[in-house]
């Protein structure tokens, strides 16, 4: 291993140093030029600010950090955009709260909003700008700033409905309390149990705590999980940019431009923080090339390519620590990689290319990490995993190599459903095709003006190399999007932020607010989206705790359509059947009475159809319009078929067997 | 800096203390605060308590918070998942012990970290 390059250990020839700020002689720090605003007379120090400034070293020389002097702001700046944050997220919420939620339609949560919302969503971002643009670097302010977004664009689901988002989270909180109970596992019933990390956490929160419905978090998840991002993401954003507001804008970004919905109580939200800090960890400790540059040809021509294309390793965020500690770092990142690897199917796999291209570029000193990153999953897979791994070789496998179903194939499979969706679905892929761009552009500008942009163009790239794997439910491009983000977001905000220090001025700051508008605009459409049959009523949960109070174990439950808020509760008890997906396919076949009737033939089953279900039939178009309602209105009046609850929540059947056991 | 180091470790300690007889008993929200507290970010804190980023008071170490907040809650999330994984795969399933478990883990950290700030402080003397 080779630590990070050293005056005295140049790694490759070089270019001339751009962005190089700042030379120490005999102890006291000189500046360039370029920074005479920042010259330190000593005079003042009380009314002016230090700020750490590293970044645009030469690759193979350390530049030893250099404190730049800013003017203070004013305090009244200050207090004003304090202000600004607290009457966002006053308003925000306010307008949360006012939401009538039997207002969203088919482009979901954008239909109910009050203009309100707008006007906090606006204060929220020129508070962040207006933080960003302060003479002084405040990173408290950015600090709340952010929240205040996080609350605002991220936390709308559970204030405007006071529920968890997504029937996954029901169900995630039954494999939990399957858990918390028995202390065991049922690889019969799915495939979670054997990625069961997450849920026996969450099963020790509850066995430990007592507490066994864990539905108020599952409810907040979204914003619990965006708060903890935060540090992360920062840490991650310093190392790969040049200076404090670069990184600060690249978190901002990423806030504007999550779209993808994983941050509920789920294993990939889990994965997901643990990914970022384990790059934060990496890229901050064990930065550096992996093995001496200068003595063999390919080493040396490796070298020397990197160098070429981006001189520069910035040195902001980066971390000295003893040896011993530095130990104990690699120790926890390993750790890191367990936890994902027992937690999440795709993660773990997402982190291999990512460490492997990090190595190549000498981001990464640690050769063998990208080794272990792909021996862990592979060996869980294949041990711990095995009753999933010998049941779905063709499902893990059949698909592999072919690029074009993984990625045309599953983009044109969402591209259904009602015109309102399919509206929702484009602008999802203009605002993930205009984020690329901008993370395009960004990485050709600080090409161009030589500074630090490889180590995001590598981290937001290497993901795809999973592409050829398999389609991964049609998800895979989803989550791709999300690994790649924090660094394509750093890559954008490099077309607005400059890299010197200091404030980036009103210019600029005008550009990154409408960008901000614009984006945050896209993000509530594309978010919230699918909103109406995303979220359920508590008439919903009511029924189906009825159901369940009703339904003797070991019953067979169906669902009409995929899309009911159940199994948060006896997950093994019942045997859960559903009759149509949600994605509707061409091979679906039609809703009929027989479908059901066959699955109830031998013992009798309940059947479930909820509100939710409703909407997402006529959302995805599942169903011909009203095909629900339809087959609740035939099919329930069959012989055999007794309506048991009907409510606001839905209607539940209960259909007799030929057994006739329940 | 110290005076927060030292107001973190004093809060961190009091949590896992509380926690060693709340994974027993207690009124069900004060353990999901103190519990979930404790494996949201009980020894990942201390171990970053325990360790250093850089020599004290250079501009690495003074950076290193988003890091170093990062790593608390992301090695206490792992630390939790790793114990309790183990414990389903081991069948010997014990919410409580785990919670026990996490606990000593932070005190012993906290308690290393404690010593090394006394012997750094001597050894600047």
């Amino acid at each position: 291993m080779t630590p990070e390059p050293t005056p005295s250990a140049p790694t490759a020839p070089l270019s001339p140093a751009p962005h190089r700020h700042a030379d120490t002689t005999h102890g006291e720090t000189k500046h360039g030029a370029k920074h005479g605003d920042g010259r330190h007379d000593g005079k003042h120090g009380d009314t002016k600010h230090a700020e750490t400034k590293h970044g645009g070293a030469k690759h193979g020389g350390t530049v030893p950090p250099a404190v730049v002097r800013h003017e203070s702001s004013r305090p009244w700046q200050l207090a004003a955009l304090a202000g600004l944050a607290a009457a966002a997220l006053a308003l925000g919420i306010w307008s949360l709260l006012s939401v009538d939620p039997a207002r969203i339609g088919g482009t979901g949560l954008v239909e109910a909003l009050p203009p309100v919302y707008y006007v906090a969503l606006a204060l929220s971002l020129a508070g962040f700008v207006g933080t960003l643009n302060l003479r002084r670097y405040t990173p408290a302010l950015l600090a709340g700033q952010v929240m205040v977004l996080v609350v605002i664009l991220h936390a709308a689901d559970p204030i405007v409905h006071g529920l968890p988002r997504l029937e996954a989270s029901y169900r995630h909180l039954g494999i939990a309390d399957y858990i918390a109970k028995s202390g065991q596992l049922n690889t019969n019933i799915d495939a979670y149990f054997s990625w069961p990390g997450f849920f026996d956490f969450l099963g020790m929160l509850s066995g430990a705590t007592g507490v066994r419905d864990l539905m108020g978090i599952a409810t907040w998840a979204p914003l619990g999980i965006n708060l903890l991002l935060l540090a992360p993401l920062l840490a991650l954003a310093t190392r790969l940019t040049s200076q404090p507001r670069q990184a600060w804008a690249g978190v901002w970004i990423f806030f504007l431009t999550s779209w993808v919905g994983q941050d509920y109580l789920s294993p990939q939200a889990y994965a997901f923080l643990l990914l970022v800090t384990l790059l934060a960890c990496l890229l901050s400790v064990f930065s550096g090339w992996a093995w001496p540059t200068g003595s063999k040809p390919f080493t040396r021509s490796l070298a020397h390519t990197v160098a070429k294309l981006d001189p520069t390793v910035p040195h902001q965020g980066m971390a000295s620590p003893p040896p011993a500690d530095a130990a104990v770092l690699l120790v926890v990142c390993a750790g890191f990689l367990v936890a994902m690897t027992a937690s999440h199917q795709l993660t773990p796999f997402a982190v291999i290319p990512i460490l492997a291209l990090f190595v190549l570029t000498g981001r990464l000193r640690l050769r063998y990490l990208p080794i272990l990153a792909a021996v862990l999953p592979i060996g869980w897979l294949v041990f711990a995993a095995s009753a999933y791994f010998e049941g779905h070789l063709t499902h893990l496998f059949g698909s592999f190599g072919d690029i074009q179903a993984n990625t045309l194939g599953a983009v044109t499979q969402r591209v259904s459903g009602s015109e309102a969706h399919v509206l929702v679905v484009y602008t999802r892929l203009a605002e993930v095709a205009f984020v690329w761009v901008l993370a395009a552009v960004g990485a050709f500008m600080a090409h161009r003006r030589r500074t630090a942009w490889l180590t995001a163009a590598v981290g937001a790239l290497a993901p795809l190399a999973l592409i050829p794997g398999q389609p991964y439910g049609g998800e895979l491009l989803l989550r791709l999007y999300l690994f790649s983000l924090p660094f394509a977001a750093c890559l954008a905000v490099l077309i607005l932020i400059p890299d010197k220090q200091g404030a980036p001025g009103w210019k600029r700051t005008i550009a990154l607010m409408a960008l901000g508008s614009v984006l945050a605009t896209a993000t509530v459409v594309t978010r919230y989206g699918n909103d109406s049959m995303e979220q359920f009523t508590p008439e919903e949960i009511s029924l189906v705790n009825k159901l369940y109070a009703t339904a003797p174990a070991g019953s067979v439950l169906i669902e009409a359509v995929h899309d009911t808020p159940w199994k948060f509760q006896k997950y093994a008890e019942y045997d859960y059947r559903e009759l149509l997906e949600t994605q509707a396919r061409p091979d679906t076949a039609p809703l009929t009475c027989d479908a059901a009737n066959r699955i109830a033939q031998r013992a009798g089953a309940y059947l479930i159809i909820t509100t939710s279900q409703k909407r997402a039939a006529e959302l995805l178009e599942t169903t011909q319009p009203g095909g629900l309602d339809h087959f609740i209105a035939t099919c329930g009046a069959s012989p055999g078929w007794t309506k048991v609850f009907d409510d606001a929540g839905g209607v539940v059947f209960h259909i007799k067997g030929a057994g006739n056991g329940i | 800096m110290a005076f927060d180091r030292k107001y973190v470790t004093y809060a961190v300690g009091g949590i896992a203390i509380a926690a060693i007889p709340l994974a027993f008993f207690g009124p069900e929200g004060l353990r999901l605060v103190v519990i979930g507290l404790l494996m949201l970010a009980g020894p990942g804190t201390a171990l970053v308590l325990l360790l250093r980023f850089g020599p004290p008071d250079s501009p690495e170490a003074r950076s290193s918070l988003p890091l170093a907040v990062a790593i608390a809650v992301a090695s206490s999330l792992a630390l939790s998942t790793i114990i309790a994984t183990a414990m389903v795969f081991s069948r010997i399933w014990s919410p409580p012990a785990a919670v026990c478990l996490l606990s000593l883990a932070t005190l012993g950290l906290l308690a290393l970290g404690a010593k090394r700030s006394r012997e750094s402080l001597a050894g600047a003397r």
